[in-house]
């Protein structure tokens, strides 16, 4: 049996909604078949108020055992570092995040506000906000750089905003089932097994973006959303066209270019007009190239992969 | 579709051959310049001619930094059917074309 506690700071709770919506295992599986005991969380925790309250303290003064601490959303400073605009049991929450990170075998943050500070933390950041153990893209965050859990692992970071459900119950359950080991972290403590591929890893579109035919337009079923509805696809790591949503469809194969929310810099370019759904460029080169391909080499593939592509690359086609 | 393209072509060909004086320059390189191009071509009559004129078309490559501006490697060019597909301009052209509104 594996006690999992679970709360929000500077959240919309959408992470909580993916989470409830898990399918391979369930919230529920994570209960009846992989011994996981949720003590509490925000949309499923029975407890109010004083007993709360004194529920959070038993797992601070190590009378009740905490195997995993859940953190969803920013960690609030404001005012002044104080913390005060994000109250939770009689003190700022960031107290609790601390004593109860202090005290739990796993620490994960989860949603791109928890592990990177996300929307909450673009500029000019009134709430103060920042992530777990992450600003963006620096090591540190409210917990700082060297933080680890009792397990001797750091925050485990699962990005997205939302975060896909099942990397979360996954995640869950290989850390409740003693396989945390197994958890190999990336630079930016994101869980290896989901985050070193692509999002553009299995697209429909990628006959499109190979022969460099582009979606010019929303709702076309025919061409690349990279290079000019400013999609993030070719340089984001998630596995959101191979773990699909709903196990129908991802936000590409829909015709939604991906805005690259499993990156630390989620919301690029801070939401300023035009950037989001639009391609930045330079000199009509595209500012973020696709991982590991420079200027030049774009350039000449791009020639190469034009003059070969097919009659059938430019036609209106299924791709859902 | 295509003896349609063929005609507006020949007749954007023609206009330029005749020395229509088109906005070649500045060539649109921010974002600002872009949506400005855009919209002055949104806010236009539409005509062939004043997509070709506020779209800086040339019938040669236009060349800066070592990097050559033609339709061919545009992303908004369509191989098969020589034609440009971005909305706003929306017109057949010839792979050694150029416009202003040229990306890769």
């Amino acid at each position: 049996m594996a006690n999992l506690l679970w709360l929000q700071g500077g959240a919309c709770s959408g992470n909580t909604m993916s989470f409830l919506n898990a399918e391979e295992p369930s919230a529920v599986d994570l209960v009846t078949d992989f011994g996981i005991n949720i003590l509490w969380h925000p949309s499923l925790g029975v407890e109010l108020g004083d007993n709360m309250k004194a529920l959070m303290e038993s797992c601070v003064s190590g009378e009740t055992d905490l195997d995993i601490f859940v953190f969803e959303g920013s960690v609030v400073n404001a005012p002044n570092g104080t913390g005060e605009w994000n109250r939770f049991a009689g003190k700022p929450m960031k107290e609790w995040v601390r004593l109860l990170s202090d005290k739990a075998q796993f620490v994960v943050a989860l949603g791109d506000c928890a592990t990177y500070g996300g929307i909450p933390a673009m500029a000019p950041n009134p709430s103060e906000s920042e992530g777990m153990q992450f600003l963006k893209r620096e090591r540190g965050g409210f917990l700082g750089p060297d933080f680890v859990a009792k397990s001797g692992l750091p925050v485990i970071n699962i990005p997205g905003c939302p975060a896909h459900p099942d990397w979360v119950t996954q995640i869950l359950v290989a850390v409740a089932s003693g396989r945390a080991g197994d958890l190999t972290l990336d630079e930016f403590q994101r869980p290896k097994t989901f985050f070193s591929s692509f999002t553009q890893t299995g697209c429909t579109r990628n006959m499109h973006f190979a022969y460099k035919v582009s979606a010019t337009e929303f709702g076309q079923r025919k061409g690349c959303l990279f290079y000019d509805l400013g999609c993030r696809g070719p340089m984001t790591h998630s596995p959101c066209n191979r773990i699909l949503w709903n196990r129908q469809s991802s936000k590409t194969r829909a015709g939604m270019p991906c805005l690259g929310c499993t990156e630390p810099e989620f919301p690029f370019f801070d939401l300023e007009p035009g950037t989001l759904f639009k391609t930045q460029t330079v000199m009509g080169v595209p500012k973020d190239l696709p991982t590991g391909v420079d200027k030049k080499g774009y350039i000449k593939l791009t020639g190469a992969a034009k003059a070969a592509s097919p009659e059938w690359a430019e036609e209106d086609m299924f791709v859902v | 579709m295509s003896d349609s393209d063929d005609k507006i072509r020949k007749q954007a060909e023609k206009l330029l051959k005749d020395g229509l004086k088109t906005e070649v320059f500045p060539r649109a390189y921010t974002q600002e310049q872009i949506q400005d191009v855009l919209t002055r071509i949104r806010q236009s009559d539409g005509s062939l001619e004043q997509r070709l004129i506020i779209g800086g078309f040339t019938l040669y490559p236009i060349e800066d930094e070592d990097i050559e501006q033609a339709c061919e490697t545009c992303m908004y060019y369509l191989v098969h059917r020589r034609y440009c597909e971005l909305p706003e301009l929306d017109v057949p052209v010839e792979a050694e074309w150029s416009c202003r509104l040229w990306r890769i």
